[in-house]
């Protein structure tokens, strides 16, 4: 299979001094479902931007099909589809008319407008409402409609930002099935962000994680998972700090675990080096043998979740670094909040 | 001809808005006849004065205070147009504009236009409803055509200005402060409402070198007296100039514009 997005060492620099993107590195390749997850702030959505030539990037290298998107923007833009975070819909406008003018924006010829318009309608649900003003769709129907005129060019690659955002599981699962099917049917590329792990885990067939700028980890959802270790088991416990606190000593000193990691509220998450169900037994006696009471205790595979709390967690690193960085992250959502 | 078709889309989603928002065209026939009907009425018999006339140009000043009314109307009109760029940043609209493969220059030439179009209609409403009231056009029919043409091009120039702006100010509160910054001073130290005859020297030296003056004079022209090119020769002149240059601006200012 060949080469989508090739991503070069980019690095975007806000006019604030924010390095929002710092020196990241991946490549997405043809026919693929790619998931782009990070926390808030991340620099998902400055990726997009820089990728389909909205931002400036500071330096690096953007390359779809090998094309260069800095060099010929006008030859890799009709490539390209974007259904931004914010839901870009003129809501002024009837569904039609939103489809009627991307349509035009991207050169089509009225006949063309016409049949894809039609076609990506259907698609999307919403051929019934397209005479309706926009302003009368609900927050679903916005997001797919957005998605619609994304698709009307014929996009050979598809960015899709927080295509899920706010909506309900149900409408979500709606959305996923649209994905799978441009992917099957259409043979597209689709690069999409989300916060949604189950969404990832349904969808992409290969994943990055993305932190504070940089790549912290890229595979397949299994590899990922595989690479945490075994499964995990979580158990809170009740005691005294200094006990609990010894029984996670003689824990983490067990040949089967891999990590025990303090999840706050007295939680701890243990991973095993292979099976889980053989540890219990030697949770139960350790926390006996340290006068420690177990409130509960579960047993998992890893999932996506662990994948990324392994990756992006404030917990998997030093406690004191821990709170700056989550008071850090507090202040960006507040100033993306505002 | 990509690019005409560009200007054109992004014009026809402006006028599609304007068709489909009752209360804006309400108000625009509204606001001028108004404006017509109180100043007219409340001016009249301070026209009546023969001096007041001749420096007026006529002895009604309905007919006098036409063309200003139509300058004040198109001034409003065209100033305000940059917040569409201010509105379709927050939408996230201007990045669906960005990201598709549109010159970008046709983002405030196809809103400028939009604007142009907007200003016809409502200068077609305030010359028949001014027709109604009374007032007689020197020139015609052929006279109005050339005064909506004027008009228009104003419109284009206050619009184009407003634009630019806009590509740089991303609040719609600091927008609206420079735009209301601008266009009253333009307004009153013009010649729309009060002829330059009875300014006091500072005022009357401001208003000979604003733009709305010259729209204004070429157009009384036409409304007043008739035909005289040479008196309204400056005026076009300087308007032709006016709307290259604001155009180019515009065009500058969005090249280099982006996401950020
Ligand atoms: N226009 C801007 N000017 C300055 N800084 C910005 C701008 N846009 C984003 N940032 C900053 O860049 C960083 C990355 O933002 P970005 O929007 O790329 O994150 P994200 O991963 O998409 O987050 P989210 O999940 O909340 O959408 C953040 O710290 C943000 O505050
Ligand atoms: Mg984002």
């Amino acid at each position: 299979m060949a080469t989508m997005i090739q991503i070069e060492e980019l690095v975007k620099v806000y006019k604030g001094g924010i390095r929002a993107v710092d020196g990241v590195s991946f490549d997405v390749e043809e026919q693929e479902i790619f998931g782009f997850l990070g926390p808030n702030g991340a620099g998902k959505s400055t990726t997009i931007k820089c990728v389909i030539g909205l931002l400036r990037p500071t330096s690096g290298r953007i390359l779809i099909r090998g094309t260069d998107v800095r060099q010929s923007p006008k030859l890799v833009k009709p490539m390209m589809g974007y259904a931004s975070q914010e839901t870009a819909v003129d809501d002024r406008l009837t569904g039609w008319q939103n489809l009627f003018l991307q349509g035009h924006f991207f050169h089509l010829a009225r006949k063309e407008i016409d049949e894809r318009g039609e076609e990506v309608l259907r698609l999307c649900g919403l051929w019934e409402r397209r005479n309706d003003s926009a302003g009368t769709y609900s927050g679903g129907m916005l997001k797919r409609l957005d998605i619609a005129a994304a698709l009307i060019h014929q996009p050979s690659v598809l960015f899709l930002d927080e295509p899920t955002l706010g909506l309900d599981v149900q409408t979500r699962k709606v959305i996923w099935q649209y994905i799978e099917k441009l992917r099957s049917e259409q043979k597209m590329t689709i690069f999409l962000t989300t916060h949604y792990m189950e969404e990832a885990d349904a969808l992409c067939d290969r994943l990055a994680i993305i932190d504070r700028g940089k790549i912290m980890a890229n595979g397949k959802p299994g590899a990922l998972k595989a690479d945490i270790g075994g499964d995990i088991v979580t158990a809170r416990f009740v005691a005294p700090e200094e006990k609990v606190s010894r029984l996670v000593q003689a824990l983490s000193a067990l040949p089967e675990t891999v990590s025990v990691t303090p999840m706050g509220d007295g939680l701890q998450r243990i991973v095993a080096r292979q099976r889980g169900d053989r540890l219990i037994p030697e949770v139960f006696a350790l926390a006996a043998k340290n006068e420690v009471g177990v409130e509960s205790i579960r047993l998992h595979r890893p999932s996506l979740d662990d994948v990324y709390l392994h990756f992006t967690g404030r917990e998997m690193r030093d406690e004191q670094g821990s709170r700056e960085e989550i008071g850090k992250a507090r202040m960006t959502q507040r100033r993306l909040r505002r | 001809m990509t690019f005409l078709s560009d200007v054109w889309y992004v014009a026809w989603r402006e006028l599609v808005i304007f068709v489909r928002t009752p209360v804006r065209i309400i108000m625009v026939v509204i606001q001028p006849l108004i404006w017509l009907g109180l100043m007219g009425n409340m001016m009249q018999g301070f026209a009546k004065s023969p001096m007041v006339g001749q420096m007026l140009g006529t002895g009604n000043y309905l007919t006098f205070m036409t063309p200003g009314i139509i300058l004040m109307t198109v001034l409003f009109g065209g100033a305000f147009s940059g917040m569409s760029i201010v509105w379709d940043r927050r939408m996230g609209y201007l990045e669906k504009l960005l990201a598709a493969p549109i010159s970008r220059a046709a983002i405030p030439f196809g809103k400028a236009f939009a604007a142009a179009i907007q200003a016809g209609v409502q200068v077609l409403l305030i010359v028949l409803i001014a027709t109604a009231l009374g007032v007689r056009f020197a020139t015609g029919p052929l006279g109005l055509l050339v005064i909506l043409l004027i008009a228009m091009c104003f419109s284009l120039i206050l619009s184009s200005f407003s634009l630019s702006l806009a590509a740089r100010i991303k609040s719609h509160e600091t927008l609206m402060a420079i735009v209301n910054f601008f266009t009253m001073p333009l307004m009153f130290t013009s010649n729309a409402l009060f002829p330059i005859e009875a300014m006091p020297g500072w005022l009357a030296t401001i208003a000979r070198y604003n733009p709305v003056t010259y729209a204004v004079t070429a157009i009384r022209q036409l409304t007043l007296s008739g035909w005289d090119w040479l008196a309204i020769a400056s005026s076009l002149g300087i308007l032709a100039g006016l709307t290259i240059a604001v155009l180019t601006l515009s065009r500058f200012l969005f090249q280099r514009a982006t996401a950020d």
